[in-house]
């Protein structure tokens, strides 16, 4: 069994070449989920029960199900209603892309929303009573203390659902779509050399997710600039 | 639901592949999981880079193409090897039940990895302490202090790598393995409903992840049995 590096030079550029692919889904589908984790949050603590239910309910579906279940449903299951296929849906429904950025934006909105969650339930108290006693409506608190605190809390676990949507991106290649792992697998099935052809592309979506963490990272000191001064007196 | 009619038994025995790899994958994710915790919390420094390593690279390669490195890479390997000892053999094929629930428990025993390590590091060092004054030994300090109380720390987030498992299950069938999504694909080109038998397949997932879910719950409140309140 020998490796061969010619293949790993030849191959690595095309495989780059659904770079593009791969990072379309993960941003639109990390924008349109973030968009939708948001409406949910504010289901979830709007304290009403027709909304808190339903998005109870929608959180425990998409979280309980496996992403590629969900895939396999928008793409190969919709188009088995003739009225799918005749409504103004269908433009987005009938193209791969269009249903891997459905089926993702809706798991990771379902996680996200959770996460966000946990963020504003651990906004302190005080802050917001605080807020109160300044004459700060619920609006006003929602939005100027709750919100910046929430986002700076959540920021860490953000990140990772970012690196784990990014890892999700490469299930779209089971619904024919030639991203980094499509192109990747169609060269496998026709060189038969999986060790250097998986390997190199497990290597390049380790420094995605490693810059997506960076990114991250820096944001997070960015967004913490002024608390750091607190917690190195504590020290 | 008429379409399902004939069905049942294939997606009962899918359920089952399901529940095998689900058993399989959890002892070998709690075996990878301890083993990280001990490399990272040993003194060596070797030990230590390698369960990094070990971390970063299966927290940040996506599922699938672990799953698929190991059915491909797993097969030309040990036919290679066959070959030096028989060069008669034309081609090894590896199950996918193991090569996909050994992919699926080195994933998701790099994340327990993290969880067990931050729970060792979590042991009361009052308790500790408390058993060396009584004289225990160091294995007696590990059975009855340190597993005790470890593994009520890891149990939440463990309970979440536990769904992962049975999430990722759904991504063997990617390589072959007769499970409840496999049996679906057989299901639509013979019924050609693909809406209903996805949605069916969902339906067992969904049943999987809400007994894990609930196991956790009850297994949480009878750790915490002994616990006083605060």
């Amino acid at each position: 069994m020998n490796i061969d590096l010619n293949l790993i030079v030849e191959s690595i550029p095309e495989m780059l070449s659904g770079f593009g692919t791969t990072l379309y889904l993960l941003i639109i589908s990390g924008f349109l989920g973030l968009l939708l984790a948001i409406l949910l949050l504010l289901m979830r603590i709007s304290g009403k029960f027709y909304l808190d239910f339903p998005a109870q309910i929608y959180i425990y579906i998409f979280r309980g199900t496996p992403i590629l279940v969900q895939i396999f449903i928008i793409y190969y299951g919709l188009p088995q209603f003739e009225y799918i296929q005749d409504s103004m849906f269908w433009i987005i429904l009938r193209e791969p892309t269009g249903c891997a950025i459905l089926a993702l934006t809706l798991n990771t909105g379902a996680y996200v929303s959770e996460i966000l969650r946990g963020g504003v339930l651990a906004v302190n108290r005080g802050l917001i009573e605080a807020g109160s006693a300044l004459g700060m409506n619920a609006r006003h608190r929602f939005i100027y203390i709750t919100t910046p605190i929430a986002i700076r809390i959540a920021l860490p676990s953000y990140s990772n659902d970012v690196v784990s949507l990014l890892k999700s991106t490469a299930l779209a290649s089971t619904i024919t779509i030639t991203d980094m792992t499509g192109i990747a697998r169609t060269i496998v099935s026709k060189t038969y050399a999986p060790y250097e052809i998986f390997v190199s592309l497990a290597i390049v979506y380790m420094i995605c997710t490693f810059i997506i963490q960076k990114f991250f990272g820096f944001i997070e000191n960015k967004m913490s600039n002024y608390t750091k001064i607190d917690s190195d007196n504590d020290k | 639901m008429e379409a399902l009619t004939g069905w049942w038994d294939d997606f009962f025995w899918g359920s089952k592949v399901v529940a095998e790899v689900f058993i399989a994958s959890l002892g070998l994710t709690i075996l990878f999981g301890l083993i990280g915790a001990a490399a990272k919390l040993s003194n060596s420094k070797i030990a230590k880079k390698l369960a990094a390593a070990y971390t970063v690279i299966f927290r940040g390669t996506p599922e699938i193409l672990v799953i698929l490195l190991f059915y491909f890479g797993l097969a030309i390997t040990i036919t290679s090897i066959a070959k030096i000892f028989d060069p008669t053999v034309k081609f090894i094929d590896i199950p996918p039940f193991w090569s996909g629930t050994f992919a699926i428990s080195l994933i998701v025993g790099s994340y327990a990895t993290e969880t067990f390590r931050g729970a060792f590091l979590g042991v009361n060092q009052g308790s500790i302490e408390a058993a060396k004054a009584l004289g225990m030994s160091q294995l007696q300090l590990f059975i009855y202090i340190r597993i005790p109380e470890m593994w009520r720390i890891a149990l939440p987030p463990f309970g979440n790598h536990m769904l992962s498992l049975v999430k990722d299950t759904a991504l063997i069938s990617v390589i072959g393995l007769n499970e409840t999504l496999f049996v679906a694909k057989q299901a639509i080109t013979v019924t050609g409903k693909p809406f209903t038998m996805y949605i069916f397949v969902g339906i067992i997932y969904l049943g999987f992840s809400s007994i894990i879910t609930l196991t956790v719950i009850a297994v949480e409140r009878y750790g915490k049995r002994t616990t006083t309140v605060k």
